[in-house]
């Protein structure tokens, strides 16, 4: 475990050290047009520039600015973005409690569904409803997040208009109670949330189908089944119980996949994360909030990789033997 | 099983052979996923002979409903979708072949190397992998083609440095194997350089794991591109699917109308048979793979 520790803060300042030398080293110099009168990305707002100019500091000698940088970061300073003039730090603490709602909420259902239908289809291998969901899941595991939002979107918002087709809220609503807005809030959740649901759940499904079929295959299985269990029991406590661990694991691994297929949903929703963030500023071409987006979503990554290592260490104590 | 019952009773089982090989190595999933990819390789290296008109030429009036003329209406500056449909696809094969086969030279190299040299090379190489592994790629890849400007080649690049990890780390174990055979060490005694070895006796161990790697390199790499033109950094020079689908939704209240019907949801429909083409036959590679090396 000290291990996996080490290796994050060896990933951490590698995503930091990566966010500092990509804009410095890559051809084209995009920084310095920035600040260049001549260039077509030349940041007209003074106050802006001077600010964007006193982040980089690309005066300065490289170890300094690497220092500088480094110090700020760690305090949460990710300079000020160019199109909305507003410091990088405070737009994306407004905009990561919407991915993260989006995120979490999609991952929960996702392992709900995989689970309970996993273990069902591995009770039931081989029969027509297994060999349907086994043909849907790969479908839906791998078919583009856009293409099937697409789908969801004008199916249920624009043709049946039972949903809202874009946003995380209505506009300049006013909310009599808490009630209201909760469900107002929910409302616009639904599609982009039921979206990354069908994205997450195929791999979920295979993958708790497969070990609860590996587990049904086990001695104690059939001992339990022998003392005259119920199927209710025996699908519980024994096989699911069992098959559960490599699951958990998944679960945190996937987090990574689950926040950026987040980002290409929210850019066709319309809903108000971290993803319209990156679109918006990529079509402005606004650097400093991108590598933002960059380090916060690199962060949450290699924190949900560190709690997948923590919990499957906990959850199986033949790892904690191992070296 | 329709072969089988239509073959007569004395024909010869010889021309089966071929097929019947394919099916074993790759599966029922696998043959599927392989005639879809053959219709949209076709589509695109047919592309000329039938496209009715040039994508990029103005053929008809804005946002034409589709005719006889234009089956597929024409999009936002009057070109022809069915056209630009039929061209993308040679867009997102391109990035899917260049990407793959970048990415599978980069872990047969680097993968090769620290396998078969092993010490502090493979120490390093791997150390390597598991940092790149632990980054999160998309993201990456957002801010460095957003850096650089969107071009199509920077994008089959940085996709392919991104990509190769899991694909070295298999071949190296494999080639660790692999070294240690006996006929392996045999002929090393016998003088065998490194390259000769490698070419005459690790190269067909690790083939199928190349084959593997390819197809499934192939499919992210269609999705990626797909997903970075989405979000505004596709090449605007090269017309993909994900681009035709980010000009679409950039026309407002395109969902209210019916015009996404054909302008948004043909493109879509492309995209997901190809990722889903070359994730089938990965999956009737894998399947079959994994029993043969355990085999071996």
């Amino acid at each position: 475990m000290k291990r996996r520790a080490l290796g994050f803060l060896v990933s951490l300042w590698a995503v930091l050290t990566l966010n500092f030398l990509l804009p410095r080293l890559l051809p084209g110099d995009p920084l310095a047009a920035l600040l260049d009168p001549n260039s077509s990305a030349y940041v007209f707002n003074s106050t802006t520039r001077a600010s964007l100019a006193a982040y980089y500091g690309l005066d300065r000698p490289l170890a300094q600015q690497y220092a500088d940088y480094l110090a700020g970061a760690l305090q949460g300073d990710l300079g000020q973005s160019i199109r909305l003039n507003q410091p990088v730090g405070e737009l994306l603490r407004a905009h990561l409690p919407w991915t993260l709602l989006l995120t979490l909420t999609a991952l929960g259902a996702a392992s709900l569904l995989g689970v309970l239908g996993g273990a069902e289809a591995a009770w039931r291998r081989g029969s027509a409803a297994d060999k349907a969901l086994v043909a849907a899941s790969v479908i839906a595991s791998n078919a583009p997040v856009v293409f099937t939002g697409m789908i969801l979107l004008i199916v249920f918002g624009a043709k049946l208009d039972w949903l809202p087709l874009a946003g995380g809220r209505t506009a300049f609503a006013r909310y009599d109670t808490p009630w209201d807005a909760a469900r107002d809030y929910a409302a616009h959740l639904v599609l982009p949330a039921a979206t990354l649901t069908l994205a997450l759940v195929g791999s979920k499904f295979l993958l708790v189908r497969n070990s609860m079929i590996g587990v049904l295959g086990e001695d104690y299985m059939l001992v339990a089944r022998a003392k005259g269990l119920s199927t209710g029991r025996l699908k519980r406590h024994h096989a699911l119980r069992n098959a559960i661990v490599p699951f958990v694991h998944h679960l945190a691994a996937h987090a990574g996949f689950a926040l950026t297929g987040a980002l290409f949903i929210e850019t066709l929703f319309n809903y108000p994360g971290m993803g319209r963030l990156v679109f918006e500023s990529v079509v402005a071409r606004d650097y400093p909030l991108i590598q933002g987006v960059f380090v916060v979503v690199s962060v949450l990554v290699l924190s949900a990789n560190l709690l997948a290592d923590w919990l499957s260490y906990r959850l199986d104590p033949r790892l904690r033997e191992a070296p | 099983m329709i072969r089988e019952a239509l073959r007569l009773p004395g024909a010869s089982a010889a021309p089966a052979h071929p097929p019947r090989r394919l099916r074993a190595l790759l599966g029922g999933e696998g043959i599927a996923g392989l005639l879809l990819l053959l219709a949209l390789i076709a589509l695109a290296v047919f592309a000329p002979l039938l496209a009715p008109y040039d994508p990029d030429a103005f053929s008809g009036r804005p946002l034409e409903r589709p005719s006889a003329a234009h089956r597929l209406g024409t999009n936002d500056v009057g070109q022809d979708i069915l056209s630009e449909l039929i061209y993308g696809a040679r867009i997102s094969l391109t990035v899917a072949a260049s990407a793959a086969a970048g990415t599978v030279v980069l872990a047969v190299l680097i993968g090769g190397a620290a396998g078969y040299a092993g010490g502090w090379l493979d120490l390093a190489l791997m150390r390597l992998v598991d940092m790149i592994l632990a980054l999160p790629r998309l993201p990456l890849l957002i801010l460095v083609n957003a850096l650089l400007g969107a071009g199509l080649g920077t994008m089959i690049l940085t996709i392919a440095l991104l990509s190769w990890p899991p694909t070295a780390r298999v071949i190296r174990a494999q080639v660790q194997s692999v070294r240690q055979r006996g006929y392996v060490r045999m002929a090393r005694g016998f003088g065998g350089g490194p390259l000769y070895l490698f070419a005459r006796h690790i190269l067909p161990q690790i083939a199928p794991l190349i084959v593997f790697g390819l197809v499934t390199a192939a499919g992210h790499a269609v999705a990626l591109e797909a997903g970075l033109a989405f979000l505004g950094l596709g090449d605007p020079t090269a017309k993909s699917w994900g681009l035709m689908m980010r000009y679409a939704l950039n026309l407002p209240g395109l969902l209210l109308t019916d015009r996404w019907l054909w302008w948004l949801l043909p493109p879509g429909v492309c995209v997901t048979l190809l990722v889903l083409a070359l994730a089938l036959i990965g999956i009737g590679l894998e399947s079959r793979l994994d029993a043969r090396l355990k085999q071996r």
